[in-house]
């Protein structure tokens, strides 16, 4: 434990304070080319007509690539959790999103590859897109995919679900109702270093792909299901990741590139623009929350209603994960014995959105943090209050059935007290993590007092995990 | 268009609305300069021109005739590091590195326009155009009034350094 306290050199930080390290757009290959390309200018169309011929004999161009290039156009980016591939890397026949490339053009310069893109003949036919998530049931609005604008988690079940309890019996028991909607917006990760790659095929036939993505073994994954390569058959070389957040998960630059240097053989790279980094890579999620909760006038909360429509943009991406952690944790650092919690995962027009730090989890917290305020206002009762007497202690079980060990929540706000100068009065002040008893221990709760697995009190050579305390 | 580029004579045949950055990165190999938007507003690309700090990605080749342009590059090396340089890895004011470099340019200016210690504030002014998302201001403000004081904290000498990472 030397390192635990002490200042230690960072192992990267003489190459960062003099430039060593080195970022993929530092990378230079002999005879490398340029990538750039025609992405669609509308939310929704059909592709009515494409041609790259004029485009190929402009100057300097080596290639040009379309859907008919790669070898496995659809592919997910969870297939390995068993999420339908459904993304087209190029698109083929319509575009569902305003920056969904449609084709690439790898030239000796850049300003040779945008000129042959401009050349690039393509003929929309502009449908109505559907960029609402609130109307996702509605059957006038237009549909994003031929499936629909709701993605079933089961052949028989559409939403991402947590039930827990008597909802129906809280609700019929509860002094006050309090509702509200929460609607946090999309945000751009806004890395930075815009994503980059650069593709050379090597004389024994393999792929080297030098990448920003923040996570190369995922990356590689996707990327050999574009190419059908097995991933012995292709090497990724990482470089410092200027800033991820969560949008270098997003895997397009690297097979686009290696589709290209295969057919062009020549190295290729591709390095997005600012504007193509803000407005056509994937963004955190804008999200559509409702909560209700049952609540009795001297602040318990005795169960939670909710519905989220979640805003996955045109295709899955990691959608679907992003969506389970929302639900399991919409309960908050708060015990409520009753839950039933639905969360859907709406196809919209707009960029897919993915992983942006705390996917999934961030909206929820937003969302529940904000309504608990609410819920004090309408009691008229002091948040903290509120928050102290609900919050998870020792044996009390999340909504997915997890009876905590040790959780923080008492821990957590005392010290949030105490950082913001809020004195609070000498029973709450004196709140622990303990198991509930006494007056904090109503009947509404004791049901839901278990015992902790006991792996979640001890690290496995049996030295106990580290206490709660105050 | 003749300039001098850390110290060495240069020349280039790019056009004169080409970008100081192109003419760094692409044709000299100086990449210490980073591409982060290419349109003035990351300040991931300052270099300094006759000492000032400027945006290079907006700072047009044909402006540059007889000009005296210093990059990291000319800084320091890891044996012997400036002193913006020794506070930026002191204080920890590098994350991802991206903005590094700029932000060390910018700094290295301030400094030397001062002549003496900056206060908080005057780097605030001074570094306010340069972006960091990995939101480490606080570090990079203590590195910067550190090193316009001359204070070192000598617990990551170069010395005593394992310089990793830097090769593929």
């Amino acid at each position: 434990m030397k390192a635990v306290g002490a200042s230690v050199p960072r192992y990267d930080g003489v190459a960062h304070v003099t430039a060593a390290s080195r970022f993929i757009d530092d990378v230079r290959l002999p005879g490398m080319l340029w990538a750039k390309a025609l992405r669609s200018p509308v939310a929704s169309a059909r592709i009515a007509r494409l041609s790259t011929a004029a485009a190929e004999t402009m100057p300097g161009v080596h290639a040009v690539i379309t859907h008919a290039d790669v070898p496995k156009n659809v592919v997910g980016h969870q297939e390995v959790w068993g999420i339908a591939a459904d993304e087209p890397l190029l698109a083929q026949d319509e575009v569902r999103y305003i920056g969904q490339v449609i084709a690439v053009v790898a030239a000796e310069t850049e300003a040779q590859a945008l000129a042959a893109v401009q050349a690039i003949e393509v003929a929309f036919e502009p449908r109505p897109a559907f960029l609402d998530v609130r109307k996702a049931w509605d059957p006038d609005q237009p549909q994003v995919a031929p499936d629909g604008n709701v993605y079933f988690y089961y052949a028989d079940q559409p939403q991402r679900q947590v039930r827990k309890g008597d909802v129906a019996g809280a609700f019929a028991r509860a002094d006050v109702i309090v509702e509200g909607s929460y609607r946090p917006a999309a945000i751009e990760q806004a890395p930075a270093e815009p994503a980059s790659a650069i593709s050379v095929v090597e004389p024994n036939g393999r792929v080297t792909i030098y990448s920003t993505s923040q996570a190369l073994y995922y990356s590689m994954e996707i990327t050999s299901r574009h190419l059908c390569l097995p991933t012995g058959q292709i090497k990724f070389v990482g470089g410092t990741v200027g800033g991820g957040f969560g949008g270098k998960l997003d895997t397009v630059t690297e097979p686009v590139t290696a589709v290209l240097a295969i057919k062009a053989r020549r190295p290729v790279k591709w390095r997005w623009t600012r504007e193509e980094e803000m407005l056509c890579s994937s963004t955190r999620a804008s999200w559509h929350i409702e909560i209700a909760d049952a609540v009795t006038r001297d602040g318990w909360i005795l169960g939670r209603r909710t519905l989220t429509l979640h805003d996955a943009g045109a295709y899955m991406r990691t959608s679907a994960y992003a969506c389970s952690k929302h639900t399991f944790h919409l309960a908050g650092a708060y015990s409520i014995p009753a839950c039933a919690f639905n969360t859907f995962v709406v196809k919209t027009n707009h960029v897919p959105s993915a992983a942006m730090r705390g996917f999934g989890v961030t909206s929820a917290s937003f969302a529940v943090e904000t309504h608990m305020n609410r819920v004090a206002d309408v009691l008229g009762m002091d948040p903290w209050e509120l928050r102290l007497k609900n919050a998870n202690r020792v044996a009390d079980t999340s909504p997915s059935r997890v009876a905590y060990a040790n959780p923080s929540t008492v821990t957590t706000l005392l010290g949030a007290a105490r950082a913001a100068g809020v004195e609070l009065p000498a029973e709450l002040a004196a709140m622990t993590n303990a198991r509930r008893h006494g007056a904090l221990l109503p009947a509404h709760l004791v049901g839901q007092v278990s015992e902790p697995h006991p792996h979640l009190l001890a690290w496995r050579d049996g030295r106990p995990a580290l206490e709660g305390g105050n | 268009m003749k300039f001098v580029v850390n110290g060495r004579p240069r020349t280039t045949a790019a056009g004169p609305l080409t970008t100081l950055l192109y003419v760094l990165r692409e044709e000299l190999g100086l990449v210490g300069a980073k591409a982060g938007c290419q349109h003035g507003s990351c300040g991931s690309c300052t270099v300094l021109v006759n000492g000032e700090p400027r945006r290079s990605c907006l700072t047009l080749i044909g402006t540059l005739d007889g000009a005296v342009i210093t990059t990291v590059e000319a800084l320091g090396e890891p044996s012997h590091l400036s002193d913006v340089q020794v506070a930026f890895n002191e204080h920890y004011a590098a994350q991802c590195g991206f903005c590094t470099p700029g932000m060390v340019m910018a700094a290295t200016a301030l400094i030397e326009r001062k002549g003496g210690p900056v206060d908080r504030h005057e780097v605030v002014e001074a570094l306010g155009g340069h972006y960091c998302r990995c939101t480490g201001y606080a570090k990079i403000l203590d590195a910067v009034v550190a090193a316009s004081r001359g204070e070192r904290l000598g617990h990551m000498a170069p010395t005593t350094l394992e310089v990793r990472g830097v090769e593929p």
